[in-house]
């Protein structure tokens, strides 16, 4: 109940900033811009103002979901292009995380090394 | 003779019990005058990663060998996932963007990023050091390559100077899609631009409000590719976007002279002709592009919405345009 006035009062937030922000693109009005030029050329179906909307919206919640402070959340949102949320919005939490490796390769040789070691193959942990 | 029969034995046993096969990786993708040339860009940085985060640290390398001014720790607070201990590829692309910087995905083979190596490019590549079942995902930045040992050199998590066999570092590569990103500085161009990536990467810097960026972009795309619509569209909607009307007018022209049929240049032509009073020029070029058979339904409904708010912008007592809006034409 709580949650989602709080979720109602972000979005109406977002759809405020979101009319601040495209203000200046009425001065635009008659000119097709680049992306929508190429869009249109290779036939894509970009995603209504509103649906987009939506989806920034949602990606906002994912990032603060995992972790990202929620002032940092809206900058890195408004950094990405409707194409980038329309590809992040359904699979965020699967795509890849590039992170660190290395101490996951330590990790998985751990668990080989004990499995190894509980089925009897080595003994090295004993001799410690 | 006798060790002519210890090398008969001896180096095919080698060859075979090496893990890096027999065929070698590097040489077939060079061309004749580069396969003993070893290529390492040693003024590249090196950011020793801290825990987890290789992702801002490799962009870190890449942004700062195009001259930007950033370090890694700027870099956390935009691209790190605190709870998947990691960064994901969109947004170290979106990162680059906010620095001005374009940044360009390398078709994937391992030939183009070679070539990227060749030119001075740093390449920031995604590797998956696991399983297809299990991957373990890294960011590492190419700085060169050993023809002769056959390996690649890395700035690597916590080591400045990796030197990995070229055919391990093409498996973990191709497990993670072979994906790689160079940073260039705006107008630059990458060592086998590709057109339609390299406009639809100046197209999304456009897009976030870089619009000096995207200028230069598509300044060093209409050099490069004189004939491309696309180009001069962009670099018309740039020079819009700074109120460069004139210069936006030429390159809108351009474009409709690359491709009679480019709607989208003909509608930003006719704004920018009613915007220097030129109505009924205007009208009749948004006439005559709708006349063209075989055009997207999309864009023609744009142009007719362009053409009603002309309509409506023009002054009644407008009766015919100024002769400078003819002489162009």
């Amino acid at each position: 109940m709580h949650s989602t006035t709080i979720r109602k009062a972000g979005l109406y937030i977002l759809i405020f900033n979101f009319l601040v922000a495209t203000f200046p693109q009425q001065a635009l009005a008659g000119i097709i811009a680049t992306p929508a030029a190429i869009a249109a050329q290779e036939n894509h179906d970009s995603l209504s103002n509103l649906k987009e909307l939506l989806a920034r919206e949602d990606v906002r919640g994912q990032l603060m979901q995992l972790g990202v402070d929620p002032a940092v959340a809206e900058q890195r949102v408004n950094s990405l292009t409707p194409a980038e949320i329309a590809r992040l919005q359904p699979q965020l939490d699967s795509l890849p995380a590039g992170g660190d490796a290395l101490l996951a390769v330590i990790g998985l040789v751990f668990v080989v090394l004990i499995i190894l070691e509980l089925v009897g193959v080595t003994n090295i942990f004993t001799k410690l | 003779m006798r060790h002519g029969f210890a090398f008969a034995v001896f180096v095919p046993a080698l060859a075979l019990s090496g893990c890096a096969g027999i065929s070698p990786v590097l040489a077939p993708r060079l061309d004749d005058d580069a396969r003993h040339t070893p290529i390492e860009l040693d003024a590249t940085p090196c950011h020793p990663q801290t825990v987890h985060q290789c992702g801002p640290a490799a962009l870190a390398t890449a942004l700062q060998a195009s001259g930007a001014d950033v370090t890694p720790g700027d870099l956390v607070a935009r691209v790190y996932l605190p709870d998947r201990q990691g960064s994901l590829q969109t947004e170290l692309v979106a990162a680059t963007r906010g620095y001005g910087r374009l940044p360009y995905l390398i078709a994937p083979d391992l030939s183009t990023l070679l070539a990227e190596l060749q030119a001075g490019h740093p390449v920031l590549v995604l590797q998956n050091l696991g399983f297809s079942f299990y991957p373990l995902w890294h960011y590492a930045v190419v700085i060169g390559y050993l023809p002769d040992d056959d390996a690649v050199i890395l700035r690597s998590g916590v080591t400045c100077r990796l030197v990995m066999p070229a055919g391990r570092f093409l498996r973990t590569w191709r497990l993670a899609g072979y994906w790689g990103l160079v940073v260039l500085r705006p107008g630059e161009l990458p060592a086998r631009p590709v057109s339609a990536s390299y406009l639809r990467t100046a197209a999304d810097l456009e897009a976030v409000g870089q619009t000096q960026a995207a200028e230069l972009a598509y300044g060093a795309a209409v050099t490069r590719w004189p004939t491309d619509a696309t180009a001069w569209l962009g670099l018309g909607n740039t020079q819009y976007q700074s109120g460069r009307l004139p210069a936006a007018e030429d390159s809108y022209r351009q474009a409709v002279r690359a491709d009679p049929g480019y709607l989208a240049a003909w509608n930003n032509l006719a704004e920018v002709l009613a915007e220097r009073g030129c109505f009924n020029t205007a009208i009749t070029t948004l006439d005559k592009a709708l006349a063209r058979p075989g055009s997207i339904d999309a864009l023609r409904e744009l142009l007719r919405q362009t053409r009603s708010e002309i309509l409506s912008r023009r002054p009644s007592d407008h009766s015919a345009d100024a002769p400078a809006c003819e002489q162009t034409n």
